[in-house]
Order: C-alpha cells, then sequence, then structure tokens
C-alpha cells in the first residue's frame, strides 16, 4: 500500500502542479458548486417563500374543526413547545344603529395570528399600517366595507348577538382572509372572551373553530402523528403550510418544482462533465499504465495508485466544490438581499451532504469505467501506441453512468415522476443522437472527399473521429438540452404567471348595481378616468334539487374555492348569472356552450352551464336536471356544458350560468370589477358617493401581495436560470477543451506538413459548427418532448411547441461550440510546431 | 538465460486466424548481447514482446531465467519483469508527470526497494544526468531523455535487457553516446543484452544477430562471422 500511496500521492502533486488535472478538478467543483449553490439558495429561499406561505395561513399549520377544538390537544401542543393560537368564525348578522349586514365573524385569543400580520387603517379604504395588538375585549375592528354597509364610522357600536362592541379600527388585512375574493363577506375582528357574551354559538349554528400551531417542521409532524389517531375526518382537517391550494401556495410550490428541476439539470451537468473529464484523464495514463506494467507494477498496484488518485482528486475538488458553492451562494443571495426575502443566516445541511455525495457518486461512478479500462491497457502498449485499453463493454458504461444519474436524481428530488421524465429524455436524446453520428459519419464520406480544403477537412475528421465525435456530439447535445429545459421552463413559467396578473388586473369589485344604475356608473367611471370591466347580471338563487332530489348543500365559488378547508356551506344562496357567450378564462370541457338562443324551451327546461369542480362535489352529470328556486319562482334547467373555470384571473366567475332565455322574467342587480391605481385609492369615497347601495370588494391588497410573491418568485428562478447557464458555459468550455486535447496529434502534424494556420483554424471552426448544430437541433427535438412531459405531468401547465428554438438552438449550439472550438484552437496553434510536437509526446 | 522452443504467434484478423510469427527456436546465453534485425513488420518487435513476457505466445515454450513464461498469467509475467527485466524504448517511455529521478526510481519502487532514491541518484549520476534529477521529461532533449531510461532499465540490475530501437529516435552524435552508455552497462552489471534495431552499427556491436523475415528467423550470425565479413 505504501509505493501505490507515495506513486499515487507523487503523481497527483505532479499532475495538479502541471495543470493536467485541471479539467477533472474543474469538472468536479463545477459540479460540487452549481449542486450546492443551486441546492442551498432553492432551500433558503424555499424556506422564505413557505415562511411568505405560512404567513398567509397565520400560522405553521391549522386544525380546522366543526366541533370546539379539546383544550388538552393545545395544552399538549405548547408542552410539546409548539406555538399556538385560536379562533372561532362563522357567519352572522352585525347591526349598527339602523343597518345590518351579514359579516365573517372572527373571534380570536390573544395570539393569534401565529405567522403574518394584521393590517389597519384609520378611515375606510384608507392606508393600511401593520399592528401587534389585537382588538381589546370589547372592542372590534370592521373591514372596510362594513362602514359603508352599517352606515357606521370609528368609535361607534356594532352589535353582534347580545354583544355591543366599539369600533376602535377599521380592519384591512388579516393573514388568513383567503384569496376568494367574490361572495366573501366583510370581516368583523373580535376577541374570544367576547363570544360566549354574544350568545351566538348556539345548537345548530355553523362555526368553524380553528387551532393554529407553529414550530419547527419536526415538532410540527411529531404532534400531528400523536394528535392524528383523534381526529375524525367529518369533523377535523389538518392544513400544513405546503398544503397550500391558494394562488400563492400554487405558485410557490411551481417554483419549488423548478428549483428542484434545475438542481436536477445541474447534477446531470456535473455527471455530463465529470465524465468527459474522467474519460480524458483515463486516455492520458495509458501510457504511464503500460509503462508501470511494464516494469513490473502488478494489476493491484495500479488499482490501487489509481483508485488514491481519484480519491485525492475528488477530495480536493469537493472542497474547492464545496467553498466555490457557498461563495456563488452568498453573492447571489446579497445581490438579491432586499428583492427577496432569504435569510442568509440560516443553513441547511441537506444541500451541503447532497452536493458531496454527488461529487463523490459521480467522481467514483463516472470513472468507474473510464478507470476499468485504464486498469486494462496492455504493457504491450509500449512497444504498440496503438494498443488501446482490452476493455470495450461500452453497455457496461451506458448503465453503470445512467444508472448512477438516475439514482442520483431520484435519491435527491424524492419524485419518480421528474426524475423518470429527465431521465428518458436523456436516454431517447442518446439513442438518436448515435443515429444521427452515423449518418454523419456517411455524409462525411462524402463530403470529405476531394481537394483538401477547409471544409473537406472538417468533415473528414468527422467521418475518421467516429466513436469521439459521437460522445462528444451526445455531451454537447446533453448539455444545451439541459440549458434549453431552463431556459424554456422558466419563460414559459413567468410568463403564464404574469398572464394571470397583467398590468390593469381588476383590483376592486362592484355588486348590487341596479339595471339604472349601471349606464350612469359607466358615464361617471368613465369621467374619472378608470376603466371598468363588463357588467354581469345576477340574479340570487337557491340551488335546491338535482333531477327532483333536494339537496341540502351551499353552493357558492368560495366552498369550492375552500373545498379543502372542509367549508360545509350548506343552504347558501348561489349568485346566477346568464350569458349567451363564454366568459374569458372558460372553457367547455364536457357537453356544448349553450349557444344565444333566446326563446323559452316547450318543456320549460332551460340550458345550463356547470362549473365542472362543483359539479364534480355535487355529482352532477351533463343531462342532469337542476332545479333553482329565484324567490317564490321555481326555474328547471338541463345541464348541457360543464366548464373549467380559470378561478386565478381575478374576473367575477359563476358557478352556474344559464341561458338568458331561463331569466327573462327576472330583474337583475349587476356586477362589474375595476382597476383603480393603488396609489388613487383616496378617490374611492368620492368615486362610490353616488351608489350608496352598490358594494365594494376592495382586492388591490390581495393581487399585491400575489404580484409581490410572483415577482420574487420570478426574479429567484432568474437567478437559478443564469446560476445554471453558466454552469453549463463552464461544462462546454471542459469538452471544448477535452477534445482539443485530442485533436492535438492531427493540428500538430498538419501543421509540421506545412499547413496554414488558417486552413487549420477554419477547419477546426467548420468541425465544431457542425458538431454544434447538430446538437442544437437534436438538443431542440428532445427539449419539446421534455418540457411536454414536465409540463403537462409536473408542472400541471399547458403545454406548447416552441419552434422558435428550434432555430435559436441550433445556431447558439454553432456559435458556442463553434466559438470555444476557435478559441481552443487559437490557443493551440499559438503554440510552435516543436511546442505542439512536444506536448503530443 | 532465454531459450524458446517453437514459439508461434497467431492475430485474429476480420478474415480469420493469422500466424504473424513462424515456429521459433533459439536460445540466448547469460551475458550475452544479441540484435534481432529485419525489415519493417518481419516480425522484431513481436518476438521482443514475447520475449520479454509483455505479450502470450500463442504456441511453444520460452524459458526466461529458467522460468517458463508461456505458462505464466499476466501477473506472473508482470512479477518476473519487475525481477529480472529492464527496458528501453525507442519513443523513451517516460512517465510525463513524474521528474527524472522519479522515472528512475519507479521500477525500484515497484519492486519495494527501501533505497529507490538513493540508488536513482547513483545511477543518474553515472549517466551524467544528476544536474536534471527534478527536470520533467519534456524538459529534457531526446538523448537525454533516453539516457534517463536507461537509467530507469539498470536501476534494479537487472539480468536481461531488452531494448527496442534504442537510437531510433536520436541523432548521430546521440546514438553514439546512448551505445556506449548501453554496452559499458551491460558490461559493468553483466546484462544480457536483446535489442531491436535497424540500425547496422548497433547490430554489429552485439555478439550475435537473428535476422527476421516475413514473421520467421531465417539467419543466425555470430560475432566471429559478422568480423569475417567486416
Amino acid at each position: 500500500m505504501g509505493t501505490a500511496y507515495n506513486l499515487a500521492w507523487r503523481l497527483f502533486k505532479h499532475e495538479a502542479k502541471r495543470g493536467e488535472l485541471t479539467i477533472i478538478l474543474l469538472a468536479i467543483v463545477l459540479s460540487v458548486a452549481s449542486v450546492l449553490s443551486l441546492s442551498l439558495f432553492s432551500e433558503r429561499l424555499q424556506g422564505a417563500l413557505t415562511e411568505r406561505s405560512a404567513s398567509f395561513m397565520a400560522a405553521d399549520s391549522q386544525l380546522r374543526s366543526s366541533q370546539p377544538i379539546n383544550p388538552e390537544w393545545l395544552a399538549t401542543a405548547r408542552e410539546q413547545n409548539l406555538g399556538t393560537a385560536e379562533q372561532v368564525s362563522m357567519r352572522s348578522m352585525a347591526f349598527g344603529d339602523e343597518k345590518m349586514s351579514l359579516v365573517d365573524l372572527r373571534a380570536v385569543n390573544a395570539q393569534y395570528p401565529l405567522k403574518g400580520t394584521i393590517k389597519v387603517a384609520t378611515t375606510p379604504f384608507g392606508e393600511a399600517t401593520s399592528t401587534a395588538q389585537l382588538p381589546a375585549p370589547g372592542e372590534a375592528w370592521l373591514d372596510s366595507r362594513l362602514f359603508q354597509l352599517l352606515d357606521v364610522s370609528v368609535g361607534d357600536t356594532v352589535y353582534i348577538g347580545d354583544i355591543a362592541l366599539t369600533i376602535t379600527s377599521v380592519l384591512s388585512e388579516i393573514p388568513d382572509a383567503g384569496f376568494s375574493v367574490f361572495n366573501s363577506d366583510p370581516i368583523v375582528l373580535m376577541r374570544k372572551a367576547d363570544l360566549d357574551a354574544a350568545n351566538i354559538t348556539g345548537p345548530g349554528s355553523r362555526v368553524t373553530y380553528k387551532a393554529y400551531f407553529t414550530g419547527d417542521n419536526h415538532a410540527l409532524d411529531a404532534y400531528f402523528n400523536w394528535l392524528r389517531p383523534n381526529l375524525d375526518d367529518e369533523i377535523h382537517r389538518w392544513r400544513a403550510v405546503g398544503d397550500d391550494d391558494s394562488p400563492i401556495g400554487r405558485s410557490v410550490a411551481r417554483a419549488g418544482r423548478y428549483f428542484l428541476l434545475a438542481s436536477l439539470l445541474a447534477i446531470i451537468l456535473a455527471a455530463v462533465s465529470i465524465a468527459v473529464a474522467a474519460q480524458r484523464y483515463s486516455q492520458r495514463h495509458f501510457d504511464p499504465v503500460a509503462i508501470m506494467k511494464t516494469l513490473g507494477a502488478s494489476k493491484t498496484t495500479i488499482q490501487r495508485i489509481y483508485a488514491l488518485q481519484i480519491c485525492f482528486i475528488a477530495t480536493v475538488g469537493i472542497f474547492l466544490g464545496v467553498v466555490a458553492g457557498f461563495i456563488i451562494q452568498q453573492v447571489v443571495v446579497i445581490a438579491l438581499a432586499g428583492t427577496v426575502d432569504v435569510a442568509l443566516d440560516v443553513w441547511y445541511w441537506r444541500p451541503v451532504i447532497i452536493a458531496v455525495l454527488t461529487g463523490v457518486i459521480c467522481a467514483l461512478l463516472f470513472s468507474l469505467y473510464p478507470l476499468l479500462r485504464l486498469f486494462s491497457v496492455p504493457p504491450l502498449r509500449v512497444l504498440r501506441r496503438d494498443m488501446d485499453a482490452k476493455l470495450s463493454a461500452k453497455s457496461l458504461q451506458f448503465f453503470a453512468a445512467g444508472g448512477a444519474i438516475f439514482c442520483l436524481m431520484w435519491m435527491y428530488s424524492q419524485d419518480l415522476k421528474i426524475s423518470a421524465i429527465l431521465f428518458a429524455s436523456g436516454c431517447a436524446l442518446v439513442a438518436g443522437l448515435l443515429l444521427v453520428t452515423l449518418g454523419l459519419i456517411r455524409l462525411g464520406r462524402r463530403l470529405g472527399s476531394g481537394s483538401m480544403g477547409a471544409r473537406q477537412l472538417a468533415w473528414a475528421r468527422i467521418r475518421r473521429r467516429a466513436m469521439d465525435n459521437s460522445v462528444q456530439l451526445i455531451s454537447f447535445s446533453i448539455t444545451l438540452l439541459l440549458l434549453l429545459i431552463v431556459l424554456v421552463m422558466r419563460n414559459d413559467m413567468v410568463s403564464q404567471w404574469r398572464a394571470q396578473l397583467p398590468a390593469g388586473t381588476p383590483n376592486y369589485f362592484l355588486i348590487n348595481i341596479t339595471e339604472q344604475q349601471k349606464p350612469i356608473l359607466e358615464k361617471h367611471f368613465n369621467q374619472a378616468d378608470v376603466q371598468m370591466s363588463d357588467f354581469y347580471p345576477v340574479v340570487r338563487g337557491r340551488f335546491v334539487a338535482v333531477n327532483d332530489e333536494r339537496v341540502n348543500t351551499e353552493v357558492t365559488k368560495e366552498d369550492a374555492s375552500r373545498k379543502d378547508e372542509g367549508r360545509d356551506g350548506l343552504g347558501r344562496e348561489a349568485n346566477l348569472t346568464w350569458s349567451d357567450t363564454l366568459q374569458p378564462g372558460n372553457e367547455i370541457t364536457a357537453g356544448t356552450w349553450q349557444g344565444n338562443d333566446a326563446t323559452a324551451p316547450k318543456d320549460g327546461i332551460y340550458p345550463v352551464s356547470v362549473e365542472e369542480q362543483i359539479a364534480e362535489r355535487l355529482d352532477i352529470f351533463l343531462g342532469d336536471e337542476l332545479t333553482f328556486n329565484i324567490g317564490s319562482e321555481v326555474i328547471k334547467a338541463r345541464v348541457t356544458s360543464l366548464r373549467k373555470v380559470d378561478w386565478q384571473t381575478m374576473q367575477p366567475n359563476f358557478f352556474f350560468v344559464l341561458s338568458p332565455a331561463a331569466m327573462t322574467a327576472f330583474s337583475p342587480t349587476y356586477i362589474t370589477s375595476f382597476h383603480l391605481p393603488t396609489e388613487r385609492k383616496a378617490e374611492l369615497t368620492n368615486l362610490l358617493q353616488p351608489f350608496p347601495s352598490a358594494t365594494l370588494f376592495d382586492v388591490d391588497a390581495r393581487i399585491n401581495q400575489l404580484r409581490d410573491i410572483v415577482d420574487q418568485v420570478s426574479l429567484a428562478v432568474e437567478f437559478i436560470l443564469v446560476l445554471v447557464l453558466a454552469a453549463g458555459a463552464l461544462v462546454l468550455i471542459a469538452q471544448v477543451q477535452a477534445s482539443m486535447d485530442e485533436r492535438q496529434q492531427e493540428l500538430a502534424i498538419l501543421r509540421t506538413l506545412g499547413a496554414r494556420g488558417s486552413l487549420i483554424r477554419l477547419s477546426v471552426v467548420y468541425e465544431f459548427i457542425i458538431i454544434g448544430t447538430v446538437a442544437g437541433f437534436m438538443a431542440a427535438l428532445a427539449n419539446e418532448l421534455s418540457l411536454y412531459l414536465l409540463q403537462t405531468e409536473v408542472f400541471q401547465m399547458e403545454a406548447s411547441l416552441h419552434p422558435l428554438y428550434w432555430i435559436i438552438a441550433p445556431v447558439a449550439g454553432a456559435a458556442m461550440v463553434g466559438g470555444l472550438g476557435a478559441v481552443g484552437c487559437w490557443r493551440l496553434l499559438s503554440l510552435n510546431t516543436t511546442a505542439l510536437l512536444r506536448k503530443m509526446v | 538465460m532465454i531459450s524458446t522452443r517453437n514459439i508461434i504467434k497467431n492475430v485474429m484478423t476480420s478474415e480469420g486466424e493469422l500466424q504473424i510469427l513462424q515456429p521459433i527456436s533459439f536460445e540466448v546465453k547469460d551475458g550475452e548481447s544479441v540484435a534481432i534485425v529485419g525489415a519493417s513488420g518481419s516480425g522484431k518487435s513481436t518476438l521482443l514482446s514475447l520475449l520479454a513476457g509483455l505479450d502470450e505466445v500463442s504456441g511453444g515454450e520460452i524459458l526466461l531465467d529458467g522460468e517458463p513464461l508461456h505458462t505464466m498469467d499476466e501477473e506472473a509475467r508482470a512479477r518476473l519483469r519487475g525481477e529480472k527485466v529492464g527496458f528501453i524504448f525507442q519513443s523513451f517511455m517516460l512517465v510525463q508527470s513524474l521528474t527524472a529521478i522519479e522515472n528512475v526510481m519507479l521500477p525500484a519502487e515497484i519492486a519495494g526497494y527501501k533505497d529507490a532514491k538513493a540508488r536513482a541518484q547513483d545511477i543518474l549520476e553515472q549517466v551524467g544526468l544528476s544536474h536534471r534529477a527534478h527536470h520533467y521529461p519534456n524538459q529534457l532533449s531526446g538523448g537525454e531523455q533516453q539516457r534517463v531510461a536507461i537509467a530507469r532499465a539498470f536501476i534494479g540490475q537487472p539480468k536481461i535487457l531488452f531494448a527496442d530501437e534504442p537510437t531510433g529516435n536520436l541523432d548521430a552524435a546521440n546514438s553514439d553516446k546512448i551505445e556506449q552508455l548501453l554496452f559499458q552497462m551491460n558490461k559493468d552489471i553483466g546484462t544480457t543484452l536483446v535489442l531491436v534495431t535497424h540500425d547496422n552499427a548497433l547490430a554489429q556491436r552485439c555478439q550475435r544477430q537473428l535476422t527476421m523475415l516475413g514473421g520467421a528467423l531465417t539467419e543466425t550470425t555470430t560475432a566471429s562471422v559478422i568480423a569475417q565479413g567486416a
């Protein structure tokens, strides 16, 4: 072992000093650094975004219950060092001196909220500021809308049940108000201690009890595991921050999957660069191995020397990679500080372990086959330089390398689907590239003949170095593919996010507009230069039966959007609208749209279109006959279509859309929405003064929150993109560098024979351009397959073709690979012929 | 020292098995110097590789210092080479990432000598390269590199030295120096010398010449005959 150790160390030391290990060291450093920086950054960002998500839930986890929550459960949580808070909520009537309104009553204890902040204003719709306070016992904070609805002011009294509460502030925001903008009642915040005196939670009242918990994930998981046996699915619902199905939750989850994807691609990039470097390393050591074997070294000694050397390289590479990765990540975080809430002081061990493991596994498994080949070099090579390694089981390389990549991806992502999609795309690409290489060789045979110009030289070299070129083509293509996936995925994702909230998205909704008010309102708003959307007619109706079977279920949009919140919603009225055209953001998924037939059907059963989620929840199918009570009238309607509704478009949307013929007998009120820039908020009072009966919903704050999150996540995604692109560029440089070494011998011979530098340079550039173009084109093809699978199966996005990249990728491939080839060639040709020949020895 | 009986070598080609060495039998005595000569492609290097145990015979027997090479596996042959054989090659075959002294030490270290460094320094002194001990091969001239190779070949005081075109890459002046050194050390240490060469002058300095033609040994010429011919 001593001899092997000494020799390994000596070889390592000298080769490192002479720069011969630069490529393989760089590959390992790059792989560890990119995996570490990406995953550390994404963990920190995920942590920050999860914290942000938690602030929209007012806690890390919530327990909702339709019955009072056992106080012992809360006591146990506190014993386990979890923070707890409580809320009791219900829909109730609130009374001013002369008016009343249905409200969303939230009675909280002193610990609420555990996460996020409450915002208050001094005047209705006024500028909101955060507060750490709560209404004191005997006080209430009211939503801006209620001041209008109840005709009250700060300092007045609001009556809820048997209790009179003093209004001490205007409630602008509470963390868990929810994102359902439509059909939500204005909130009244009061203390839980006052609830008993209000005497409104008697038997039969529909009350939701919430317990909030905060603490670290392990403690919360342990607590939930303890609690789970006590929970009844009919009564309780546990919700953790990751279960957040709000637009923010979905954006964060999608961003999380993107970070995961980027990290996985970084792992593959790392693997490709290490595989290329290990192959080059192995080939460079064929001669030393043959010499040592000739001089009497046993196979064991050779194996020890090189295994030890790989260990030295891996150790140094991993160490430098961890340092570099940490520095890159810190630089990115510092650059983003103030824009994205990323806590610098939070340290995650998982990325470090993953990065080190990636380095170790890649270094070992990707050098396994090159090392086995190296060990099989015959001593006879000292006499016959053309003698190659005996081992040529290429399938072993594919299985070892492929298996290593797949296991690494699966281990890291713990997501079989995303790993399988990327792996399958990679395999399809490799298979396709092998076929293309064969085609190129044939083409090269034809194009490489004739007089020796630069182009002929290039084709001739492609043909002659068929096997080496196929390996290079595959590695270039995979690198370009990974870069394309990250780039296109980012573009698609960010543009879809932004499309949800384009500039001018309505941030206010106005309901209860009468037929008479409609034209006046339009004129008034136009004069004030406020852009309004369409008016939608609405009639409140009760959904009472399906196929004459009575239902006892509330039917509101909010119910569906809060489906996982377990909202009961029984007996509530629904907003019914009618239209002869399909609303924007709606898509028919079954049946046919009712069209514009305004005549009453002979059987008195009108067509109705039902939103698909509510249809599923209420077991409504195409052809079912629905019954609605509107006032004292009964309307029957047959389901002629089911619709998919994009609830994330901040537009009025409806569960039931009837044909206009069904509603001719009813006088509707109208709903509209409008956009008013936040800085013009003060104009609201004047704007609405002529329409006291209309009710305003303010969703400006919620839209700004959503937009803020989308902007932050988009920015973070762009930084991740830059990181992966940088890693990819370095891998390309390493690949070109490695392949230039292989071309060195031929360049030296051509140079010695007197070939002009320009001819050699041009021929190399041609060769790299051809390889880069083919690699880019193949990457674009594989990119479509990968993206289709990723977008439909993993990101739940709409898949689309990207024909532009079919041009961009080959051009970029040709430019990058050709450019790098030219630089590499220039470097070699700057040496004089003697130095070039000497480098060959 | 070397005894061969009907050794043959076959290789597989796309057209089937091809015999590239006809049955060859000869002996080399202890301390003898033998040159294998012949045209390119006549099988000289193939014969050398079999004699040195770098390749396996397809048939026949080879005894190297009494040990049956033809029955040994690769590991046993490597051990035998390490103990008894030294090599010099036309393209020097130095490990590029080791310095001159480290290249010289290499066989001694592989053989497990504790005093490898001291031996290497001594022998570099003998070949006149102690001042270049810490230079890498690409910092040395061709002649210097071959002197390092000679030092490496003799460090273990091998019983037999195989040389493949040892002056093939050198100019006349350097060739002459290398020849002098090679035969001087052969004489001093008493090593048996088997070399393959195109160089008539070098071949004539050997006690015996084996001439190869088309994979067969056609002629054995002793030093006395050479002298008469001259």
